[in-house]
């Protein structure tokens, strides 16, 4: 499959008066395929605004390369073909949801009301027309920010924490109109905290941390390694000692034991020796590896490195 | 083009907008219909001191609006994050800086109109004006626009590179420079009794401040007995003077603006 984002150690560093130069993005090689949506994950200032701002042309990057939709990052024949929804997007308030779209759609040369009209109606504020941006909610807002970004009609879409405060059901309005993006067979690229957002939408995902890619992979991929808690009773000693030589983790309870064991060991193996051993199975519990998880244990405890060497 | 269109129109229906903007030029209107019961409390002749007073009201209000409204434009558009979306569309930074000017200066344009507007009314309806005298006292409010026009892209240009506290007090210290101390600087540097350093200084400041002293054409209209040489060779020689030097500023600006990280 074609790449809709590539880039090769591209880098984005700064000088700081106290720590030198810092790398802001270190060396990002990112590979985004065309018609996935791509979960770009990280804690407050991993770098993840910078890489976007980087790969839209906003800003330049002190190093690498990038290219977006097989062109070169900042040509302007791209920027035809892409969007962008920032962080809390801000209109212009004055305007009403129709003059936003109106706005928005002359800067590509686009003047069609039946396509405005049929935009405001995808993201439900069709009924909201007379409103201006100050009298929307932030929901709406969030709504108007993704038609203008389809005005467009754009093969890759970049959406910079697109449901950061809003209530649940708006969580649920943005969501549904991302997995609509990915069947029309566009690209989405999410920049997001919302973690369990990401694991139901997204088809892969990279975790950068203090301007480094730590993950990157299909998500399915990358969240293998879940547990199996099976709680067992009236099983021997020698059961239990062979239980932890197997790599299981095996702890006492009221009612009996509980196995805690890798989900790449057999859990029906297990199960058929806690019978051949004449104990009785009480429960079993599949406990899958969540994003969250994998999130923590990237992006915990590692040291800042600045450009010039030193560590923060 | 249509891009630059664009954003100059949706700069116009914001600046028209901003209430600290409406309330400075409330302020000046205010002044305007103020302005001819003053007029009698001055021992000169009335005609004389009530155009010279409304062009003032007029040239100051414009100034305050002027730069009130550029040093802000595009640190806004940065803290507002709304430039992200327009850049991430296909506009240029040069069409988005030209768009935001020709917006700054179609509102600035329209927000004197009125001013001028009420000032022709005044003298039309009070002092019984005719139409060449009120033709000949329209001249001074549009010389202050293309004045009003160079002050903006002062302002914008710095507003590429310095917050907007620093841009007030940088393009207010340069309009207040280059309408008081421009002639000043301008004699010194043809003085030949000067030194040679101050000559040199006084002709760098002289050719690196824009002179919106040039603009400032209210004398004759105000004192008859003044009168501009060649006229219509005066204006349209200070109009190209004002154009060069905004194109200069802009193509400066946008330079910058360029390489400058948002």
């Amino acid at each position: 499959m074609a790449a809709a984002i590539k880039t090769t150690k591209l880098t984005k560093s700064y000088k700081s008066r106290t720590a030198g130069r810092i790398n802001v993005v270190d060396q990002l090689d990112l590979h985004v395929e065309e018609g996935e949506i791509f979960g770009f994950l990280g804690p407050n200032g991993a770098g993840k605004t910078t890489t976007i701002k980087m790969l839209l042309g906003i800003i330049y990057p002190t190093n690498g390369e990038g290219y977006v939709l097989g062109k070169e990052i900042g040509d302007m024949e791209v920027h035809k073909q892409i969007a962008y929804l920032p962080e809390r997007p801000y209109y212009y308030e004055h305007m009403t949801g129709p003059e936003i779209l109106k706005f928005y759609g002359s800067l590509f040369g686009i003047s069609d009301k039946a396509k405005f009209d049929a935009l405001l109606e995808r993201v439900n504020l069709h009924r909201d027309t007379t409103k201006t941006i100050s009298q929307y909610s932030k929901g709406m807002q969030q709504r108007i920010g993704l038609a203008q970004s389809l005005i467009n009609d754009p093969r890759l879409l970049f959406l910079d924490e697109p449901t950061g405060g809003l209530d649940p059901i708006a969580h649920r309005e943005i969501r549904d109109l991302i997995l609509s993006f990915r069947d029309e067979g566009r690209t989405v690229f999410i920049s997001s905290h919302e973690l369990s957002e990401v694991e139901l939408i997204c088809d892969r995902v990279a975790i950068i941390n203090r301007g480094v890619i730590e993950r990157q992979g299909k998500l399915t991929e990358l969240l293998k390694g879940g547990r199996i808690e099976i709680t067992v009773d009236g099983v021997s000693e020698q059961f239990l000692r062979d239980m932890k030589i197997s790599d299981a983790n095996v702890r006492s309870l009221p009612n009996g034991f509980l196995l805690d064991v890798p989900e790449e060991n057999d859990p029906n193996s297990v199960i058929d020796a806690v019978r051949n051993s004449k104990g009785s199975i009480i429960s079993v519990v599949p406990r899958r590896k969540r994003l969250e998880d994998l999130f923590v244990e990237t992006v915990t405890s590692k040291p800042r490195v600045t450009a010039d060497g030193g560590a923060q | 083009m249509k891009p630059i269109l664009s954003i100059a129109s949706t700069t116009i229906g914001e600046a028209i907008r901003r209430k600290v903007l409406l309330i400075i030029l409330l302020i000046g209107v205010l002044f305007l219909f103020v302005a001819p019961g003053l007029g009698v409390l001055s021992a000169r002749s009335e005609t004389t001191v009530l155009r010279g007073m409304m062009l003032g009201i007029i040239q100051l209000t414009s100034a305050v609006i002027a730069i009130v409204l550029t040093v802000y434009m595009i640190p806004n558009e940065i803290e507002r994050r709304t430039i992200y979306t327009i850049l991430s569309k296909p506009v240029t930074r040069w069409q988005f800086l030209v768009g935001k000017y020709l917006g700054a200066i179609g509102a600035l344009g329209m927000m004197m109109a009125l001013m001028s507007s009420i000032m022709i009314l005044v003298f039309w309806r009070l002092q019984s004006a005719d139409v060449s005298q009120l033709a000949d006292l329209a001249k001074a409010p549009v010389m202050y626009f293309i004045q009003m026009c160079l002050l903006a892209s002062v302002a914008i240009f710095f507003s590429t590179f310095v917050s907007p506290l620093v841009n007030f007090f940088l393009a207010g210290g340069m309009y207040l420079l280059g309408s008081l101390f421009s002639p000043f600087f301008q004699t010194l540097s043809e003085n030949p009794n000067t030194a040679q350093v101050a000559k040199i200084f006084a002709l760098v400041v002289n050719t690196i401040l824009p002179n919106f002293s040039n603009y400032n054409v209210q004398n004759p209209i105000i004192n008859p007995n003044q009168t501009i040489q060649n006229e219509g060779a005066y204006y349209l020689q200070v109009t190209i003077y004002g154009l060069f030097y905004i194109g200069i500023l802009l193509v400066g600006g946008i330079l910058i603006f360029d390489r400058r990280e948002v």
